[in-house]
């Protein structure tokens, strides 16, 4: 367990993205070809590929080419890491902390001037 | 050293000064708007900025009863600057046994126009922490978390 935070950290980057998260939800219920895997997402191809670069870079999931069709799958091994309580507590102050820099952002920096 | 595995820290650049991030969060109105993820709503109960100074939020998913939360009280409180509470005590200074027994060491540091923003989490130990999750405490981003143990568990 030596490198149980490094361990941490990749899987914690994997999955501290919405639409890596969706897609991780998604294939726990089965392998889903790219095309599939996309449709939900309101953006381009090639930045949602760039999302399945990451997790399969993490080694969260992998695919396979048959044909023209790829076909993603989760990795069971990689996510028993993730199984961790410390995983979920960091997650959720990275939300939270997120929240917290979007309510700023969004609904106060205009009364910065105001208040001097 | 190597961090425990009972620690973590997460930081990140606000953009906006110390001043506004600290309204954010020592304001009720403002903290209640993302101390919990939507849809869950969130009520501030105790907000008593000063060492010993309670801190008790509550939540809500749909229509039901507000559920606890976060129970605990201040440790240090420097405006602007640095924010510690804990659950292993509430309001003047009562030892209490929380669901789940952490610090959080919050601070705010002026970088450039903006903040470096970052929590310092210390828990008791993995056993505690994973003693909440059986009590069935979740906060939506979770959800995923609780889909890959029950993964994982079927992968047996």
């Amino acid at each position: 367990m030596e490198n149980y935070v490094t361990l941490l950290d990749s899987v914690f980057r994997a999955l501290a993205d919405p639409t890596r998260r969706a897609v991780v939800s998604r294939l726990m219920r089965g392998p889903a070809p790219v095309k599939v895997l996309a449709e939900p997402f309101a953006m381009g191809l090639p930045s949602f590929l760039k999302h399945l670069k990451v997790l399969e870079d993490d080694g969260l999931i992998a695919s396979k080419k048959v044909g023209r069709v790829r076909t993603c799958w989760v990795k069971a091994e990689r996510l028993a890491a993730a199984e961790s309580w410390l995983l979920e507590q960091r997650a959720l102050w990275q939300a939270r902390t997120d929240r917290l820099a979007a309510h700023v952002e969004t609904h106060m920096t205009g009364s910065t001037d105001d208040a001097g | 050293m190597q961090a425990e595995p009972s620690e973590l820290t997460i930081a990140r650049y606000i953009d906006a000064p110390p001043a506004l991030v600290w309204k954010a969060w020592s304001t009720p109105e403002h903290l209640a708007r993302w101390w919990i993820p939507h849809p869950i709503e969130c009520q501030v109960i105790k907000l008593d900025l000063r060492p010993g100074g309670g801190f008790e939020t509550r939540m809500r998913e749909g229509a039901g009863d507000f559920q606890p939360h976060v129970e605990g009280c201040f440790l240090e409180v420097i405006p602007e600057a640095r924010l510690i509470f804990t659950t292993v005590l509430t309001e003047g200074w009562q030892p209490a046994e929380p669901w789940l027994a952490l610090t959080a060491i919050i601070t705010f540091e002026k970088e450039g126009r903006g903040t470096r923003y970052a929590s310092r989490v210390l828990h008791k130990n993995a056993a505690d922490s994973r003693r909440h999750e059986e009590m069935g405490f979740h906060e939506g981003w979770g959800t995923v978390i609780e889909q890959l143990a029950a993964f994982v568990r079927r992968q047996g």
